[in-house]
């Protein structure tokens, strides 16, 4: 809101968007605002509608109803205005098989305008970066499958796009090579592109810098990584060792006991607090005022898996 | 016997749950049944032939009667000599010229035997040999009745081409490989092109690039035409040079032509591409659009002989005019100018077609 007051506009604004496959709605009303410059996760299992919203905000799809703007243009109106900005790495390995990394990058290259020593100069500069060089004269057919997301996100990067949305770039791909990718996303993040992100592994989902939790064809929940695991635990999970049984103690202070467990001598707690990194320094403070040793406190690290869980399932 | 059965069950279901193709075949055989009666079931039209009659007697008249009333002729002009008669031949105002002696009348009265001669269009070898067979039959009918009136006498009757003696099988049935090859093999290999980018997924990331559907549909016409083109020069030049098929027109006025139908097929091919969703529906359409072609353009018998209707669905055949041109510039010797109207429809069609394409294709996925 702030953003568009100051005249910035929104690297993605989907309003209202539905899909229906015949009597099935696979997209259910989904309203997203994505800013400019930031690493933005569609997050969610298989099926969510994930990929029928991108395909919606990329014009692939046309909404049954809802609009998407991207950069301030509408999509169904001037899909061409999207394209030349934007970059798409699909799902599945969609470049043509039978031809070669360099054939499908000069194609690529035609196709989006670039010509002569500009087109040659750019793909050079990408199989550099995405170390397809070597390759370059193999069929994209007999490619190792990382090696065929890398020439992927290479013809998706050449017409330099403000906006890259990329369909579940790592699943089946090996650990290093979702690093990689990782990565490059901040990498260009850095260098001012917007990324668009869809993914169901939620620990990845860690990276971006706001997300968007969607579940059966709607947005559960939305915002930074912290924000969506204290929207789903009503705060910040603490945990803290210490000598005897701080219960009375920890009577009325701002935070909820969730987990007790003791033996006597030394008990450990979980404590729900509104934000941990504020809470710890006076919660030890205050114990050790009322003579309860403070063995350990530290901040407990929740997954994004259990805040979905949390926030889907009620 | 159970993975039989479960395989069985498999693939029916599969069949089943593909309503558009599960349509297209169990529809063919019924449209191409309903197709046929319509076009050939009907009563067949009358060949045309040209009467050349150089009797002064009267008995002559008495044979053409026999002609005429047989059924299977009607007497479209009479002409005064046997080379104005095989001229309307050749022009194809007629299928065939039946020249009937000088002093016929005579030789029957006087007993002695004379022949008539039919002088056949080649260039349809089916009806060339109706029309000698019906010829054969109404004199061996004249003859019954007229040797009860002038005592017994013999008719000979003489075959003979408007080119010559003889049109081998291999010269009258060229225009009919050609055209299946020009029409079924262009359009069933492009027809499966697009939808074949949209099963493989590349049809996905190929319109996030900033072509229009005029692009893709022009792009794969002209590549697959490039392709195709050295395919027909190739087929032509075995036909002409080792199998030995007579061409009695020009050669590259027949190129053209076969150019022309070969540009007309890839058209329609992609018209069923941008409209199928996946190759096997479009293989499917390809071979459904053949089928009329095959029954309506010429192939078994001129057009001009069938039921109107069936001559009516000829008009949007290309493989009609494609035929007609073709016959006419190879066994008839005609040339590029005689042939311009077919060339103008086909090329006419060919751009209709692919105008359809554009407006078809939608650069959206399902």
């Amino acid at each position: 809101m702030l953003l568009q007051a100051c005249g910035m506009v929104l690297a993605i604004e989907a309003v209202n968007l539905v899909k229906e496959f015949g009597s099935f709605r696979a997209v259910d009303g989904v309203n997203l605002k994505v800013e400019e410059g930031v690493i933005f996760g569609l997050l969610g299992p298989n099926g969510a509608g994930k990929s029928t919203t991108i395909r919606m905000i990329l014009g692939l799809l046309k909404p049954t109803s809802g609009y998407v703007k991207v950069f301030g243009i509408d999509v169904e109106k001037n899909r061409r205005g999207v394209l030349s900005i934007t970059g798409y790495m699909p799902q599945h390995f969609s470049l043509y098989e039978d031809l070669t990394v360099e054939e499908n990058m000069r194609l690529y290259a035609s196709l989006f305008g670039l010509k002569g020593k500009a087109a040659e100069e750019r793909i050079r500069e990408l199989m550099d970066e995405f170390v397809l060089w070597e390759f370059r004269s193999r069929l994209a057919g007999k490619l190792s499958g990382g090696m065929k997301q890398r020439l992927a996100l290479a013809v998706a990067l050449l017409h330099n796009p403000k906006l890259l949305v990329v369909d579940e770039p790592t699943a089946g791909v090996d650990p290093p090579l979702r690093r990689y990718f990782w990565e490059k996303f901040r990498d260009l993040k850095r260098r001012g592109v917007t990324v668009l992100v869809t993914t169901h592994y939620m620990d990845e989902a860690e990276n971006c810098d706001r997300i968007a939790l969607m579940s059966r064809g709607r947005v559960a929940a939305e915002g930074t990584p912290l924000e969506i695991k204290r929207l789903a635990f009503g705060g910040d999970l603490v945990e803290l060792v210490v000598e005897g049984d701080p219960r009375r103690a920890l009577n009325g202070f701002g935070a909820r006991l969730v987990e007790f467990e003791g033996n006597g001598s030394y008990s450990r707690v979980r404590l729900l607090v509104p934000d941990a990194s504020e809470a710890l320094v006076p919660l030890t403070k205050m114990l050790e005022g009322k003579g309860v040793k403070v063995v350990r406190a530290y901040p407990l690290p929740v997954s994004l898996e259990d805040a979905f869980i949390r926030l889907t399932s009620g | 016997m159970a993975s039989l059965t479960a395989l069985v069950v498999k693939d029916v279901k599969q069949l089943l749950r593909d309503p558009r193709s599960l349509t297209m075949v169990l529809l063919m055989p019924l449209a191409v049944m309903a197709m046929f009666v319509a076009g050939y079931g009907e009563e067949r039209s009358e060949v045309p032939i040209v009467v050349v009659n150089l009797d002064r007697g009267s008995i002559s008249w008495q044979l053409i009667e026999s002609l005429r009333s047989s059924g299977t002729f009607k007497i479209v002009a009479y002409a005064a000599t046997m080379e104005e008669g095989t001229e309307l031949v050749r022009k194809g105002v007629a299928y065939a010229a039946i020249v009937i002696p000088e002093g016929f009348s005579d030789s029957i009265l006087s007993g002695q035997s004379t022949r008539i001669v039919t002088v056949l269009d080649a260039a349809y070898a089916t009806v060339s040999e109706l029309v000698w067979q019906s010829a054969v039959i109404a004199t061996q009918m004249f003859m019954k009745k007229a040797s009860e009136l002038y005592g017994t006498f013999y008719i000979d009757v003489e075959r003979q081409t408007v080119y010559g003696p003889k049109v081998s099988s291999v010269d009258s049935f060229t225009s009919t490989i050609m055209g299946v090859l020009l029409h079924l093999v262009p359009m069933s290999l492009i027809a499966v092109s697009i939808s074949r980018e949209r099963e493989r997924k590349t049809f996905e990331q190929l319109i996030m690039a900033p072509v229009s559907s005029w692009h893709i549909v022009f792009g794969k016409f002209i590549a697959y035409a490039l392709v195709t083109v050295a395919d027909m020069i190739v087929t032509m030049a075995f036909a002409v040079y080792a199998l030995g098929v007579q061409v009695r027109g020009p050669l590259p006025a027949l190129l053209a032509v076969s150019l022309l139908m070969l540009l007309c097929s890839l058209s329609i091919g992609l018209l069923i591409s941008a409209a199928s969703r996946n190759q096997l529906q479009a293989y499917q359409a390809a071979i459904f659009v053949f089928i009329p072609s095959m029954l309506f353009s010429g192939f078994f018998m001129p057009v001009e002989l069938l039921s109107p209707t069936a001559r009516l669905v000829s008009r949007v055949l290309p493989l009609y005019y494609f035929l007609k041109a073709f016959r006419n510039i190879q066994l008839r010797g005609w040339t590029l100018a005689d042939v311009s109207q077919e060339c103008a429809a086909l090329a006419l069609e060919t751009a209709v077609f692919l105008a359809a394409a554009v407006r078809v294709l939608r650069l959206k996925v399902d």
